[in-house]
């Protein structure tokens, strides 16, 4: 009806112009898609002088009232607007092309936002449009393959864990996590609390000079996160969710009981103990461990309702999200569950006066009561060492009536059928049935309750100037809960004395507060926009915890703090964080002239509480540049490259990331500290300092160049690179003083150094060939990180290896950081005859103990005798290059997506079998073992206490290479015809989808999963694996 | 309108001048639950708690089953002497002392670095409380009387550290405040003669400071008589002529002091139960603690070495079942005590003991039937809960009064003073185990010191000081003017000013 009003009134009008006044006439054209001829429907059409508008019809006709010398514009979304100017009456042809420069995306930078075409820092944005219908139950995961700059790697599958993110490279040997910053709220003590579905934009800082806004806390690069917010005019719901199962993607091909026997077999007799198993044929195949902890149909579900609205004064945004995630390794101890709500608002309570506020809960609750990459124990590290041969329920009478079943008074587990489950007699130390396992961890779990919000207010009291004060905190509660019944899993595991029901709970508080003051001006074509700000935050916490002992129940729901236990069997303990404060002055300028010369400075200036007086403050200052010579005259658009920008930046940043106090000397008491006084028995507890102070202590610094480019080329790609190169200084190492001094500990001092250089490339390509919407994205880096000093020290000894007497890693100058580092095997001496004549120096038998069958190890001493200086740097466990692909097409209502995600470049150090176990379980690969001359030369032979160290040396037989490439995501949806989606009362749309998470992975690596972040990065020591899982989803706008 | 938005930028500025004002004291925080040096030692409680640490050295014994490492100086001089083999369960268990046995020390290998930590630990323990109690300002709950003890027992144990130092390394830096950053990697060493006389200065301003007699509660705190002895020997060992007399001065001073008396039975001078008896001057303490095992190492209060000098595996009767087989007594010397009374309460013969009832025990590295009886791991000393080879409580009686006795009736000789008071003291020696006087010649003397204080970690001190060293050790592969001294660490050389003692480098 009204739109049957607007037409006549518009033909009347045109009508009555054309009659009255001969200056007013009515044009007509066409407007259609210069790239595919198709007739564009929709665009916006304005005369200006007449001030008229309308919009294109099915055919791309329009018709508008307009005059001799008006311009007429035409915009419309995705297309560049087009300018014409009126000469007469004849009928326009437009044509519009796809807009390419997406130049005038806002970014946000830190304290404010910038156009996307005069930012000058290397940044990198995903929009929440990439991040809808994932699986990505944290930001973390949101971002690997997104961005090139990024390594990202899961610390394991378990469900809520946590990745390892390095922001172009290990930026420092004592962290580096980068710095989130959640709508202006810095982030500490994990951003697991936000809703991935509630991110509107994620942009990564990755240069210096961007960062430098940060100063102290930037170095590892800065993670911006700005929430969905309600939008004038458009009130709308949305829901969204998904459901699906999960299942491990790959087993461990493990020896059978008949193979484990009969190999157990022959590395005993090889050491001259005699056979193990009398009849290994007997066994049969036995138990497959892994599946008794494996699910193959493990839930995962994710709802989100948000609504948002609002009008010219206000705007409004709120969700709703429950997260559940149960984890594919035994599920009922392992499981994840995310319930968050938020709410954020803005109002302009008058034209130069802004108010606004983000609030956020979460609720998690996480059980995970595994190992879940560790070789000590655990379902896992279990399922993959122990014997084959014992069964995982013993029901045989004769079994029953032999030790330990048949003995009443021990705690055995037992199934529901009353039935003890299986202790292995072969295999013990940590490992145990992890049926029983699992059974002894019921209802232990952890739980945090996060508040997260800021409220500011800004006032505009002469246009471009704002001044805004922001405070922002995040308060979480967290803490968990665990019950340690009585039980006997084995004579090592077992708990004989009492229970015990333990709660730990701590509150934290972080604030900050910034007033900043920004002003933008422009004069004829130079713009300026200038920042200052000073801010500050405090961080505080503390904790309690006990352990009541011996309560009256045998479980977990049950326990409870309300039963009253002697004094003397409750425990309690607690702590408080050490206070941390950081104040900041801050200030950054902008310039850009005309959109082609550009400019961006900024000062930052931190004092931090964990430094003394004489190092309180650290200043960060960068500069960045840049130039678009596609705005220069001379540049032929329409040429093969159609926009350039060139960028260069220089930044300084700092990290104060050490513990509280270090600049001082702490007292501490006991130990080496205490004195027998008195009768002989009386311990006087001595008091003396922990190590020097160091007054001097200062900041970690990290500098970083970049220079970059981006570019639009052949119209329908765009391209970004960077070239950086990174050095951190000053990175705070223990002194290694020396005796003389007499001091107990070693103080820090500013020591070391690293360097990363390297090389990112994002390319896209964008464009609709007929009705196929077609959109690739991918990026990839290249990083080479180096140790460049670490004082006196000749290396860091890093990871350790089960029980070895040699670390299996090493921070060493001139290396990246905690490289491999082992013996080097040249193959298996096959006869004695080899052994004899591979001689080291002076003549001498290198190897005098080896027999036939051990491994040949390389000379790398250039020594008499194998000995531990034949070791060498062998590896690397972060990747030197990683990649991200993404492609979506759409065609009517069908839109596909393949996202996927690789790193190369990268060893891993399997180490999941258990060497001083000697009945462990063997991997399949053992069959190919050397039996005999001939028989192999890269899979030794087996013998119990392994006096070649051919398992117990690492070496580079441990080590394969971690390259893989990922399908992360292959989804496909269907987006109901508006008719159809109508008629079942969806309002604005409706699209259904069916997607898989992980679907493949192509790896040379055997083991469970070539992706291993976290503390034991690089090494499998029995990794969690990640869910290959199958989604359907739902996303309704209402 | 206008006046509106004034107020507010008013506002505004304010805030941010408050800010920016609060912010020397906002950055100014207090450490929770942890003392400060620099607010520590603030009442007579927290100074003695210092006292303490600076006398924890003394019972340091370095402890790393990773490593196989078990290091303190009374296992090093025994194996370090004739009197004793290394031992243990083979060639390459505790690579230190096997250092010392075949004399292969060098800058990486040997027992060294622990002895020179565990000194200079104490060293910059005591200075530290010298530095806190010379500030002149009063501590609150800090007698007079308790503060010049406190300066007395510091300056007493820095003369002890430094002695050790100076008769191991002999070419040591030398301190006497805590060790300024400066000096971290910049010191150098002192010639001994300066150090000796900072030994002698220690001891002699630490007399007056320290009570002629310790009340039993203080039991392991020094006496008077523990540094007038100390300096004697100190004298002693300066190995100058002109001073013996002066050395034998001290001895006397604390031999007829009418404090000390030798024990009637010389067996119960080193049972546990007898700890600090009549003969004791100065005693380095052991004890149980409950807390230590071998996942809780740091300050084992127990005495290791009587663990390690048990027979391995050893099922017999009286002695406890899983010593270590370290120390066993070299043939040689057992042949040279066979005879003497003290023998039977030196020497265990456990090749004997075990046939005689039928048991047995493992036969270790260097094993000689053999083994040291005066820390022997005794059945009834075994610590009963805790980790019972961590928890042997016996006591090293570093300073006694026979050692007292030999060594003034040795500086009245080597002095040329009065020779009736030397024969005295050396008969009241022999005399207290039922044998008869010999002459007080300087070869009598020494011998009765081998057989008097065997394997307590003084024979192969007095082998170097009396020159002996070269021909009775050249059966271990002693090397003259080098082996007289152990070599300077190599983690003390590296990146530092130290330079390596001759023969090692």
């Amino acid at each position: 009806m009204k739109i049957k009003f607007k037409l006549l009134f518009i033909v009347l009008f045109g009508l009555l112009l054309k009659a009255s006044a001969q200056d007013i006439f009515i044009v007509s054209g066409k407007v259609k898609n210069k790239l595919t001829g198709e007739p564009l429907v929709g665009v916006t059409v304005l005369s200006e002088k007449t001030n008229k508008t309308t919009v294109t019809d099915k055919t791309g006709s329009f018709s508008v009232p307009t005059q001799v010398g008006s311009t007429i514009i035409f915009s419309y979304v995705g297309m560049s607007t087009i300018k014409y100017v009126v000469t007469n009456s004849e009928n326009i042809k437009i044509d519009m092309f796809e807009d390419i420069k997406a130049g005038d995306e806002v970014v946000v930078i830190g304290y404010g936002t910038q156009k996307k075409s005069v930012v000058t820092g290397s940044i990198s944005s995903v929009k929440a449009t990439d991040l809808e219908n994932m699986v990505t139950p944290r930001i973390e995961e949101a971002l690997q393959g997104r961005t090139s700059g990024v390594t990202i790697a899961a610390s394991s599958g378990s469900p809520g864990a946590a990745s390892t993110i390095y922001v172009r490279g290990v930026t420092s040997i004592n962290g580096s996590d980068p710095l989130y910053v959640v709508d202006g709220v810095p982030i500490t003590g994990g951003i697991d609390y936000l809703n991935p579905g509630d991110i509107l934009s994620i942009e990564l800082l990755k240069d210096g000079a961007s960062a430098a806004i940060y100063g102290t806390k930037a170095a590892a690069g800065v993670v911006l996160i700005t929430t969905k917010k309600g939008k004038a005019g458009n009130f709308q719901i949305n829901f969204n969710g998904y459901s699906g199962t999960q299942a491990p993607a790959r087993k461990l091909d493990l020896l059978n009981a008949t193979q484990y026997a009969t190999l157990r077999n022959e590395s005993s007799l090889a050491a001259g103990t005699g056979i193990v198993f009398s009849n290994p044929k007997s066994l049969g195949a036995g138990t497959d461990w892994q599946s008794t902890i494996f699910n193959n149909s493990a839930k995962i579900e994710n709802y989100q309702v948000s609504i948002s609205g609002g009008n010219e004064k206000s705007t409004y945004y709120g969700s709703l999200g429950y997260f559940n995630q149960d984890g594919i390794v035994a599920t009922s101890i392992s499981n994840y569950k995310r319930f968050t709500a938020s709410f954020n608002s803005t109002v302009k309570i008058k034209p130069w006066l802004n108010f606004g506020n983000n609030v956020s809960y979460a609720y998690i609750k996480s059980q995970g009561g595994l190992n879940t990459n560790s070789e000590y124990g655990g379902p896992l590290s279990s399922a993959i060492n122990l014997d084959p041969v014992t069964k995982p329920v013993v029901t045989d009478a004769a079994t029953l009536a032999t030790s330990p079943y048949n003995i009443d008074s021990l705690p055995l587990i037992k199934n529901s059928n009353g039935n003890p489950y299986g202790i292995s007699k072969y295999v013990g130390q940590e490992m145990t049935n992890p049926l029983s396992y699992i059974q002894t961890q019921q209802g232990n779990y952890g739980f945090s309750n996060n508040f997260v919000g800021n409220v500011y207010l800004e006032v505009e009291p002469i246009k471009g100037l704002k001044l805004k004060t922001n405070i922002g905190a995040k308060m979480g509660f967290y803490g968990s809960e665990s019950f340690t019944p009585l039980y006997y899993l084995s004579s090592t595991v077992n708990n004989l004395s009492q229970n015990s029901f333990y709660r730990d709970f701590t509150k934290n508080l972080n604030w900050n507060w910034d007033n900043t003051a920004s002003y933008s001006k422009s004069f004829g074509k130079h713009n300026f926009t200038a920042l200052f700000g000073l801010g500050a935050q405090d961080a505080t916490g503390s904790d309690v915890n006990a352990v009541y002992f011996g309560l009256p129940v045998t479980n977990f729901n049950d326990a409870s703090m309300n039963y009253s236990v002697a004094t003397t069997s409750k425990i309690g303990g607690g702590y408080e964080y050490q206070p941390y404060r950081l104040s900041s002055t801050y200030g950054r300028i902008t310039y850009d002239y005309s959109g082609k010369y550009l400019f961006t400075g900024i000062v930052r200036r931190d004092g931090s509480s964990h430094f003394g007086d004489n190092n309180k403050y650290g200043t960060f200052p960068s500069v960045s540049v840049g130039w678009v010579p596609s705005k220069e005259s001379f540049w032929n658009k329409s040429g093969v490259v159609n926009t350039l920008k060139i960028r260069g930046s220089y930044g300084v940043n700092g990290n104060d990331n050490l513990s509280a106090f270090s600049y001082e000397s702490t007292i501490a008491s006991g130990g080496v500290r205490n004195y027998t006084i008195g009768n002989g028995t009386g311990q006087q507890t001595g008091y003396s300092p922990n190590a020097p102070a160091n007054p001097d202590l200062k900041w970690e610094q990290t500098a970083q160049t970049d220079l970059g480019f981006d570019a639009v080329f052949l119209k329908y790609f765009n391209i970004t690179f960077d070239a950086y190169d990174k050095k951190t200084t000053n990175m705070l190492l223990q002194l290694q003083l020396p005796g003389y001094v007499g001091s107990t500990g070693a103080p820090f001092g500013n020591i070391a150094s690293l360097e990363n250089k390297g090389l990112e490339l994002e390319l896209g390509f964008n464009k609709k060939i007929k009705e196929v919407t077609l959109s690739l994205k991918s990026n990839i880096s290249y990083i080479k990180n180096e140790i460049t000093n670490i004082g006196a020290n000749p290396y860091l000894s890093g990871a350790t290896f089960q029980a070895s007497n040699y670390e299996i890693s090493r921070t060493a100058v001139g290396q990246p950081l905690g490289a491999f580092y082992g013996f080097q095997t040249v193959g298996i001496f096959q006869n004695q005859q080899e052994i004899n004549s591979y001689l080291g120096k002076g003549g001498k038998i290198f190897q005098p103990n080896a027999k036939p069958g051990d491994f040949k190890y390389a000379n790398i001493s250039g020594d008499s005798t194998l000995s531990s200086n034949d070791r060498k740097f062998i590896g690397d466990p972060t990747p030197h290059w990683s990649i991200g692909f993404t492609a979506t097409a759409s065609w009517k209502g069908f839109d596909l997506l393949l996202f996927a995600q690789g790193v190369t470049g990268n060893q891993i150090f399997q180490a999941v079998r258990r060497l001083d176990i000697a009945n462990s379980n063997y991997s399949t690969k053992a069959l190919s073992r050397w039996t005999g001359q001939g028989t192999s030369n890269d899979y030794p032979r087996l013998v119990d206490g392994d006096p070649n160290g051919n398992f117990t040396n690492p070496s580079n037989f441990y080590l394969e290479s971690g390259a893989y490439l990922r399908l992360k995501t292959l989804q496909i949806g269907y987006t109901l015809p508006k008719s159809v989606a109508q008629k079942l009362g969806l309002q604005k749309s409706a699209r259904i989808y069916i997607s898989s998470n992980n679907l493949l992975t192509l790896t040379k690596y055997d083991g469970y999963d070539p992706e291993i972040g976290g503390g034991s990065y690089g090494i499998d020591r029995g990794i969690y694996p990640q869910a290959r899982s199958f989604l359907v989803g739902l996303n309704i706008t209402l | 309108m206008r006046n509106k938005l004034l107020i507010y930028i008013f506002v505004l500025a304010t805030i941010e001048l408050v800010a920016s004002s609060c912010k020397k004291d906002f950055l100014q925080t207090n450490p929770a639950g942890e003392f400060l040096q620099s607010n520590y030692y603030q009442t007579g409680a927290q100074v003695y708690t210092g006292v303490v640490a600076a006398y924890s050295p003394l019972a340091f014994q370095y402890v790393n089953q990773y490593t196989d490492e078990y290091i303190d100086k009374q296992m090093v001089s025994n194996t370090l002497s004739d009197e004793c083999y290394a031992g243990g369960g083979g060639a390459t268990d505790v690579p230190g002392l096997q250092a010392c046995n075949t004399y292969s020390l060098n800058a990486a290998v040997g027992p060294q670095a622990v002895l020179f930590v565990r000194n200079f630990t104490g060293i910059y323990r005591a200075n530290l409380i010298l530095q806190v109690l010379s500030n002149g300002s009063s501590i609150s709950g800090l007698s007079a009387g308790d503060k010049s003890r406190y300066i007395a027992e510091m300056k007493w144990l820095r003369a002890y550290y430094y002695f050790d130092l100076v008769r191991l390394f002999k070419n040591v830096p030398l301190f006497t405040t805590p060790v300024p950053s400066s000096q971290y990697f910049s010191a150098t060493q002192a010639t001994p003669a300066a150090v000796y006389a900072q030994i002698e200065k220690d001891l002699n301003d630490a007399i007056p400071g320290l009570p002629p007699i310790v009340s039993a509660s203080d039991n392991g705190r020094v006496s008077q008589g523990a540094a007038m002895a100390l300096l004697g020997k100190v004298i002693l060992y300066q190995n100058n002529t002109g001073r013996m007399l002066e050395a034998a001065s001290w001895f006397e001073k604390v031999n007829s002091s009418g404090i000390y008396q030798l024990q009637s039975n010389f067996a119960n001078i080193f049972d546990p139960a007898n700890k600090f008896n009549s003969e004791s001057i100065f005693e380095i303490t052991h004890s149980f603690n409950v807390g230590n095992d071998w996942s809780n190492l740091e300050g084992v209060t127990g005495n290791i070495y009587t663990q390690m000098v048990g027979p391995r595996t050893y099922t017999g009767p009286k002695y406890y079942s899983a010593g270590w087989s370290f120390s066993p007594i070299i043939p040689a010397f057992q042949q040279f005590m066979h005879n003497d009374p003290r023998y039977k309460y030196t020497i265990l013969d456990v090749d004997s003991l075990t046939k005689a009832t039928n048991s047995g025990y493992i036969k270790g590295y260097q094993n000689t039937g053999f083994f040291i009886k005066k820390f022997a791991p005794l059945a009834q000393y075994a610590s009963t809960t805790g980790n019972q080879a961590l928890n042997f409580t016996n006591d090293y009686i570093e300073i006694r009064l026979a050692d007292t006795y030999l060594m003034e009736a040795e500086s009245i000789i080597r002095g040329g003073g009065t020779l009736s008071t030397a024969q005295n003291y050396l008969d009241q020696v022999r005399a207290r185990v039922g044998l008869p006087s010999v002459p007080a010649t300087l070869a009598n003397i020494y011998n009765e010191r081998e057989l008097e204080l065997a394997t307590e970690g003084h024979r192969w001190f007095d082998l170097v000081r009396t020159g002996q060293a070269p021909t009775v050790l050249s059966f271990k592969g002693f090397t003259a003017n080098k082996n007289e001294i152990l070599p300077i660490p190599l983690d003390e050389l590296n990146n530092t000013k130290l330079v390596q003692n001759p023969g090692y480098n």
